[in-house]
């Protein structure tokens, strides 16, 4: 009756070549490298703009193998999940996917991340950050084992318009009756693939996961069949881009993980990230639950919300106001939207801004005009999430692109 | 469907009995669950009792149930025999030593007198419920503030002492005041007795403290028999219960405590019988009542790896050896019915013994304490240094290794008793931690350590009785201000479920 867990060595030193990583150096043009997870992962192959217009007019391949997987296995595996996170996985069907989060016993959240279920006793966790001692802490006592496979698997996400008619040309059948967040399983190039329809560009995608060892041949097939397909490699900078638009939050970016804060209060509550709807008070017993249930009874101190500003200029870093002169907060991602024309951003606002309060509220913007900086006041708007908002996200079958 | 109950509680240890009391005498209909047959938890089986020599039950308490005084408190306690290598064992009265040189005696005298002092000061945090980290309010810091204003209440002179020494070790403070010896090995054994610290570890002067706040009309940390052995303690505390329309049921383990919505709903006994109340007091171990009975399930997965980190590895094992006549006492005379007697002949001794314990081995001499009953003609040990995870094993020929090695101790200081024993019998921490529910079969339930004490005990987040289950308290040693024959922790629990309320 004891959880079991091994962890996979994480960094080597210096980056590692991913499993795509061959492919990825021909592609990459710019030489731009970033580090996730110990993996080389590019921030931009060619150019940022051609990527991005890529994700949302034909299709895209970025490489998702550093995402942090868990594969939690064996007879307690769904109470241990139902224990993790703040949704009621029992609710959760086998080959299915849940987006959620997770909370420390003070009500702050951990981290989110995605849930698949493959059966009633075979779950995987994607997160972005290392749980396996988080993950060893919450299954403690339980008959379960977890497995770091992290580096077992191989992902690619598929993302953009044409990504369904594109693994259909590759003769996947039935692909498109494949319902967001549905997962199921196919061949590509003689390997075995599970491909979920899930993603972070708020768009038509999809992800494919498999063994690294297959990973260039599948590659190679997406490629082949992506010509007609307008298929281009991205890096992480048009992903950004894609995911301001869809509404999707960037721990270390829009919150920190309650684990790695020094200071207490910059841990964040799902009420406060506007991630209320995640929350299952009424479920048994989970972690934070009891706090939570005190934090939901109210109103959140301060909250992540997502903004229009006028004119065009990104309010990158910027401080928010209240006429003008009252500090309110602060901005946190901040994207002027090629596709919704519209200047976009997260703020964090004090309460009451930007729940009771939404009027008379300003960025203050920094310009650099041939280096001479240039400070402009813009009025803001709290606005609904997302931003991007397309049908085909959504349909099943989803239109032939 | 069994009777209604406001509070059950699990497990008649005296703190389980005093808390039973406290709120009985509230008006509260109380059920108190035993596993075992007798109540009274350590103190309890006069086959084989684990605490045989208490420490005196604290006078608030006793005035507060209206416990017979005169029973607990009249006898006083007979000399202190401490043996050094060699020559008579010295006598040790309270403050008074007598068999060592008139400046070692006059040096600890005053030492005694000022230990005394100082844990008279700290005393006052003892029957209080610790303030929250972070957020405690004004009431709960007047305990914090009255136990400061006591410690300035010292004089400049001894609260700067008291603040000097708390945190340091039992070697240090006594190598400066009184030098090593069999005296020194008396006190540092009080500092260290049920746990897992040798005189070197820092933090021994705080539990010397712990034990010099004890204190009755004879003085201060003292043993105090009541008249009529432990039983009689055992049977005014149960028969207190019971007077205020309390019920007692003995052979009645507990298997879950039941949750209901989030809150304690009653319990299920080993029998299948389910019994439901409101409030659920448990008077198990800390780890024992919230991994065993309650299930983790029903807490955050911080809170339990807390709880799990706990140290709670006990180091004592009880010994009793049945002998045809009344032991001799070395250089003269005979052991008297009901004295205590330490075999601890120097701190380097001790700490010598707990080093072979830290690598989960048992000592070759390992320190005793021990105490005569004529009537039943047994001496009972208590050796200390004698770990919970013993390498290979609490087997038989462990335990019979250890038999033999503490007979080969006491024959020096009462030569001639191994040829006199009819009996023995060994009760090694294993079996402790089987047979009453205390994890790692601690004496204490929890290691008595600073960053286990206040509001840090038994462990963070868990300090303040009440448990993240509403309706669930601990009220046994594992809970503040811990171990011992004192009943603060049970009574201290009892009266913060009365003040949460509801109940």
């Amino acid at each position: 009756m004891q959880a079991t867990a091994t962890s996979a060595p994480l960094v080597h030193l210096g980056l590692e070549p991913g499993p795509f990583h061959e492919r990825l150096v021909a592609h990459n043009r710019q030489r731009a490298w970033m580090n996730w997870m110990g993996y080389a992962s590019p921030s931009v192959l060619d150019t940022v703009e051609f990527e991005y217009f890529a994700i949302r007019n034909q299709s895209t391949l970025f490489d998702i193998s550093p995402m942090c997987k868990y594969a939690i296995t064996g007879p307690d595996a769904e109470s241990v999940v139902n224990r993790l996170v703040t949704r009621d996985i029992r609710k959760l069907k086998p080959g299915r996917v849940a987006y959620c989060i997770w909370c420390d016993e003070d009500g702050q959240v951990v981290d989110d991340g995605t849930v698949f279920r493959y059966s009633a006793t075979e779950f995987r966790l994607c997160c972005q950050e290392p749980q396996l001692s988080w993950l060893e802490d919450i299954a403690w006592g339980f008959d379960v084992e977890i497995r770091d496979v992290t580096r077992e698997i191989a992902g690619l996400a598929l993302q953009g318009p044409t990504s369904c008619a594109l693994l259909k040309d590759l003769g996947l059948a039935g692909i498109e009756t494949l319902k967001p967040f549905g997962i199921a399983g196919y061949t590509i190039a003689g390997a075995e693939v599970s491909i979920s329809r899930t993603g972070f560009t708020g768009d038509l995608g999809y992800e494919l996961w498999m063994e690294p060892a297959d990973a260039l041949a599948v590659w190679d097939a997406l490629t082949a069949a992506g010509k007609l397909r307008g298929l281009r490699v991205i890096g992480y900078e048009a992903l950004e881009m894609a995911r301001i638009e869809a509404g999707f939050l960037l721990p270390k970016v829009d919150f920190l993980s309650a684990q790695t804060v020094l200071r207490a209060d910059r841990a964040s509550t799902p009420y406060e990230l506007g991630l209320d709807w995640l929350v299952a008070l009424d479920k048994p017993h989970f972690n934070g639950r009891r706090a939570l249930l005190e934090l939901s009874k109210k109103p959140p101190r301060r909250k992540l919300v997502a903004i229009e500003i006028e004119r065009d200029k990104p309010a990158h870093n910027a401080l928010v106001y209240h006429r003008k002169t009252r500090e309110v907060g602060m901005v946190t991602s901040a994207l002027w939207s090629p596709t919704c024309k519209r200047n976009i951003a997260y703020a964090w606002l004090d309460a009451p801004y930007g729940q009771t309060v939404a009027g008379d509220l300003w960025v203050e913007i920094y310009l650099q005009k041939e280096i001479r900086w240039q400070r402009r006041m813009a009025r803001c708007q709290p606005v609904d999430k997302p931003f991007f908002v397309h049908p085909r996200r959504s349909a099943t079958p989803p239109a032939d692109y | 469907m069994s009777p209604r109950y406001d509070a059950i509680l699990i497990g008649a240890g005296h703190n389980g009995l005093v808390a039973a009391a406290t709120l009985a005498r509230k008006g509260r209909k109380v059920l108190v669950l035993e596993a075992r047959d007798h109540p009274g938890g350590m103190l309890g089986d006069p086959a084989f009792r684990v605490a045989p020599l208490p420490y005196a039950l604290r006078p608030e308490i006793a005035k507060a149930l209206q416990l017979d005084q005169t029973m607990l408190y009249k006898a006083k306690p007979l000399d202190v025999l401490s043996f050094g290598a060699d020559g008579p064992p010295l006598r040790v009265a309270g403050g008074l030593a007598t068999g060592v040189d008139i400046a070692t005696a006059e040096a600890y005298a005053a030492l005694y007198a000022r230990l005394g002092r100082q844990a008279k000061a700290l005393g006052a945090m003892l029957l209080e419920t610790p303030p929250s980290l972070g957020k405690a309010n004004l009431s709960e810091m007047a305990g914090f503030a009255r136990m400061a204003l006591k410690m300035r209440l010292l004089g400049k002179t001894e609260m700067r002492d008291l603040l000097r020494i708390i945190l340091s070790n039992a070697w240090d403070l006594l190598n400066d005041e009184i030098g090593d010896g069999p005296l020194a090995g008396l006190l540092a054994l009080d500092a260290t007795l049920g746990g897992a610290m040798g005189p070197r570890s820092p933090g021994t002067v705080l539990t010397l403290l712990y034990r010099m706040a004890s204190h009755s009309p004879h003085g201060h940390g003292l043993r105090l028999m009541p008249q009529g052995s432990p039983d009689a303690l055992v049977t005014a505390l149960a028969d207190c219960v019971k007077a205020a329309g309390g019920e007692i049921r003995t052979g009645a383990p507990v298997e879950r405590i039941l949750v209901e919505g989030d809150r304690a709903a009653g319990v299920r006994l080993a029998s299948g019988e389910e019994i439901t109340a409101p409030l659920v007091l448990s008077n198990a171990s800390p780890k024992t009542t919230l991994i065993t009975l309650l299930g983790v399930a029903h807490l955050d997965g911080e809170f339990v790896r807390r709880c799990r980190s706990m140290a709670s590895k006990g180091m004592v094992s009880r010994l009793d050896f049945d002998v045809a006549e009344p032991p001799a006492v070395r250089c003269g005379g005979a052991l008297l019915s009901g004295q205590r007697l330490v075999v601890a002949p120097s701190m380097q001794a001790i700490e010598t013994a707990f080093n072979a314990a830290k690598y989960r081995n048992l000592p070759d001499r390992p320190a005793l304490e021990a105490v005569y009953d004529g009537a039943t003609r047994r001496l009972s040990v208590s050796a200390q240094f004698t770990p919970y995870d013993l390498a290979g094993g609490w087997t038989d020929e462990a335990k019979a290794k250890l038999s033999a090695s503490v007979l080969a101790v006491l024959e020096e200081a009462l030569p001639g008793i191994a040829s006199t024993v009819t009996g023995s019998r060994v009760m090694s921490p294993a079996d402790i931690e089987a047979g009453y529910g205390a994890a790692g079969g601690h004496w204490h339930h929890g290691e008595l350590r600073v960053d286990q004490l206040l509001m840090l005990r038994p462990f963070d987040g868990a300090a303040r009785y009440r448990m993240p289950v509403a309706g669930l308290y601990l009220c046994g040693a594992g809970a503040h201000p811990g171990g011992d024959i004192s009943g603060a922790a049970g009574f201290n629990a009892a009266r913060a479920a009365l003040r949460d309320g509801g109940h």
